[in-house]
């Protein structure tokens, strides 16, 4: 449910200034507000806060220091389960000298391994061509006096290994080899050797654009073709060697450290945390002036604290929320454990506004109710039971997916206690081996009954809804909205009862009265509404008959397993029935998660959110630490 | 020749609106595709956005029921 919030004010003296802000932090229950312009437009006297010159320089210290704890730990890896060690404000410097030598061995070690890892690319890169050249090289290795040159060429410019031949042939007369290859797809691979004094005059004619001369890297330039290949094959062999030792000390450096250096980030973000608190704050001459929000019940016990750590220096004091101001409190969410991870289905929509209503705890009757309804079989429930706690404690941290799972769990029973009331283990297999019998009704045979169901189910779910509307406007004093709301919720029930009277299960003689009383809230609905109410009302119908998918997924459901029940009889062979039976079974365990979650989901976001659900509210976020 | 009749209004009525479900489901899916592309936090609304148009067949499927159960 929504807390109430109050509006919290703290004025004391400037010198204690920071002490204050530690101890609203160390509390981690204000939401800190900034001070609204037109207050510190009211007078002279006050004034946003401002930071001083040395704050300013101790700031950006700590922003620098962030900055730096951020790379080390981008180099090293996260090793498994590591916690964050406990580091106060005041030990960050220790800390970050202590890290010094680390965050130099690491960048160093990193370094390293960029660079091995460059060569190995290089190395790659040329090998591949060099071995396209290796043949042809290794005929000339005897010519001392001989300039030999590697050279490329795209496989579409076959012209020019001709016009290249006779210019060499020109310039050495005659005196020169020249040997042409396909070294990959679209490169030609040229080796030409020609007298080492005419190397000026060739290297001037290889310039051309289209020819590009294989150079080779730095730290092979004096190595000759065949040399240099037997070194990158070699250097190719040891690199990765090379490369993962300097991960094992990464991860050496890593399993010791990691934790120190999370936890010197955390105090850093903390101080840093607490300079931004201090642009929230207003100050005249000698006093600063702090203003937030806090849950009611965590009032007493904050302003105890604060008279405990400053006695009569500091004022706490509550003030009262204006019309303004309500538009602008912050909304804290708390639910009971049981009920909590149903607050998953809050995060697809913006918070509810304040004072409106937290539709987390319908959600937790009515989610698990259909689903339940849905999948009805005891077996499949079992199932999926299994999986949600396998899960649930797979997830060791908390978030979405372990109160997803939660949700999936407790859906599951919902679906053996209504598999049971229904006499459905795998379809009719429970009922066959004669361990379960339907109590309720069978979903096979009373389709209309079931149908039926899903209608009155429909019919109190959305009036529900509707019923909600009406309380949440007047709690949040909307007396106009609630009395809309009111006539729509009237109009809803009058017409669901004349249906009645026409069908016979009600008197005929109430239809005049009902007629009149449908006429007189519509009138005033749409009066109330406007053109809009109308269609409003006539969807509230449709929403109605939408809940039948409820009987009808699950009979799609029940008719599957049946399926996958009579397939399986069919086969000759027990193994192979059994083989069969259970792949079909599986298949509609698979639609038996998903379609019933999004089917019932989609009952609580479209028909019954639609009806109350006030978005648009702004998240209480407390001052604590990180 | 009557019950003929009301067994094809039975089909037509739930069959012309499970085309139409289908059309709808298929844009919106094509749409959804590309909005969780850019933002995977968007796929629960999505799935949700999917299921609206499953409203029209079950209307279609309660029609066709109540013809052929009169």
């Amino acid at each position: 449910m929504i807390k109430r919030m109050l509006k919290v004010q703290m004025i004391g003296p400037k010198p204690i200034l920071d002490d204050a802000i530690k101890a609203l932090h160390a509390a981690a229950v204000v939401h800190i507000e900034t001070m609204p312009e037109e207050e510190l437009r009211k007078g002279d006297f006050l004034k946003k806060l401002p930071i001083e010159s040395e704050k300013l320089k101790n700031k950006e210290a700590l922003e620098k220091s962030l900055e730096r704890l951020k790379a080390l730990k981008s180099i090293l890896p996260a090793p498994p389960g590591v916690r964050p060690e406990r580091v106060s404000g005041g030990q960050i410097q220790r800390y970050l000298s202590d890290l010094a030598p680390i965050e130099e061995r690491a960048r160093f070690l990193r370094a390293r391994k960029e660079a091995l890892a460059e060569e190995l690319s290089t190395a790659g890169r040329y090998e591949k061509l060099l071995r396209g050249f290796a043949p042809i090289v290794s005929r000339l290795g005897g010519l001392k006096n001989f300039e030999i040159v590697g050279l490329t060429l795209e496989k579409t410019r076959e012209d020019i290994p001709g016009l290249l031949e006779s210019e060499v042939a020109r310039i050495t007369d005659r005196s020169y080899q020249m040997f042409t290859r396909e070294i990959e797809d679209g490169t030609l691979g040229i080796v030409l050797t020609y007298p080492k004094h005419f190397a000026l005059e060739i290297k001037s004619l290889l310039t051309g654009r289209a020819i590009s001369e294989v150079r080779l890297p730095d730290e092979y330039e004096d190595m000759t073709l065949i040399e240099a290949l037997k070194v990158m094959g070699r250097r190719r062999a040891e690199l990765p060697g090379l490369m993962h030792e300097i991960d094992r000390d990464l991860a050496a450096i890593s399993a010791q450290w990691y934790g120190t250096i999370e936890g010197a980030l955390r105090a850093v973000g903390n101080s840093l945390d607490e300079f931004g608190a201090l642009s929230y704050a207003a100050a005249t001459r000698f006093a600063f002036i702090i203003e937030g929000w806090v849950p009611a019940g965590r009032y007493s016990e904050l302003k105890e604290k604060f008279s405990g750590l400053f006695g009569e220096k500091v004022l706490l004091r509550t003030l009262e929320i204006n019309e303004h101001d309500r538009e602008a409190v912050p909304v804290f969410i708390k639910n009971p454990s049981f009920i909590r991870p149903f607050e998953v289905f809050l995060a697809a929509l913006s918070p509810p506004k304040y004072g409106s209503i937290d539709p987390t705890p319908f959600v937790a009757i009515f989610f698990p109710a259909f689903f339940g309804l849905i999948v009805a079989d005891v077996g499949y429930g079992a199932i999926i039971f299994v999986l949600a706690l396998f899960l649930r404690f797979r997830l060791r941290e908390g978030g979405i997916s372990k109160d997803i799972a939660t949700v999936l769990a407790i859906s599951a029973i919902s679906a053996m206690v209504f598999g049971f009331l229904f006499g459905e283990m795998f379809g009719d297999l429970g009922e066959r081996l004669g361990l379960l019998h339907p109590i309720l009704l069978n979903r096979i045979e009373s389709i209309k009954t079931l149908m039926y169901l899903t209608l009155g189910i429909g019919v109190g779910h959305v009036l529900l809804g509707i019923t909600l509307s009406v309380a949440s406007r007047l709690m949040r004093r909307d007396y106009k909205e609630a009395l809309a709301r009111a006539c729509y919720l009237v109009l809803v029930v009058t017409l669901l009862s004349i249906l009645a009277v026409l069908s016979g299960y009600a008197s005929k003689g109430l239809l005049v009265y009902l007629a009149a009383i449908l006429a007189v809230s519509f009138i005033a609905f749409v009066a109330l509404e406007g053109m809009l109410g109308p269609i409003e009302f006539i969807e509230a119908l449709g929403h109605i008959v939408s809940y039948v998918r409820i009987m009808a997924v699950g009979t799609a459901s029940v008719v599957m397993a049946l399926v996958a029940n009579r397939i399986g009889g069919l086969s000759e062979s027990l193994v192979a029935g059994v083989a069969l039976a259970a792949v079909i079974h599986a298949l509609n365990l698979v639609l038996s998660i998903l379609s019933p979650s999004i089917q019932s989901m989609r009952l609580q976001y479209v028909e019954f959110f639609s009806k109350f659900y006030e978005g648009g509210g702004r998240r209480y976020r407390p001052f604590k630490s990180r | 020749m009557e019950e003929g009749l009301v067994a094809l209004a039975a089909a037509l009525a739930i069959g012309l609106p499970a085309l139409a479900t289908g059309l709808a489901q298929s844009k919106i899916g094509a749409a959804g595709a590309g909005a969780v592309a850019e933002k995977p936090e968007l796929s629960g609304i999505i799935i949700i956005l999917i299921a609206i148009p499953e409203t029209m067949v079950l209307l279609g499927f309660v029609t066709a029921y109540l013809l052929i159960s009169g």
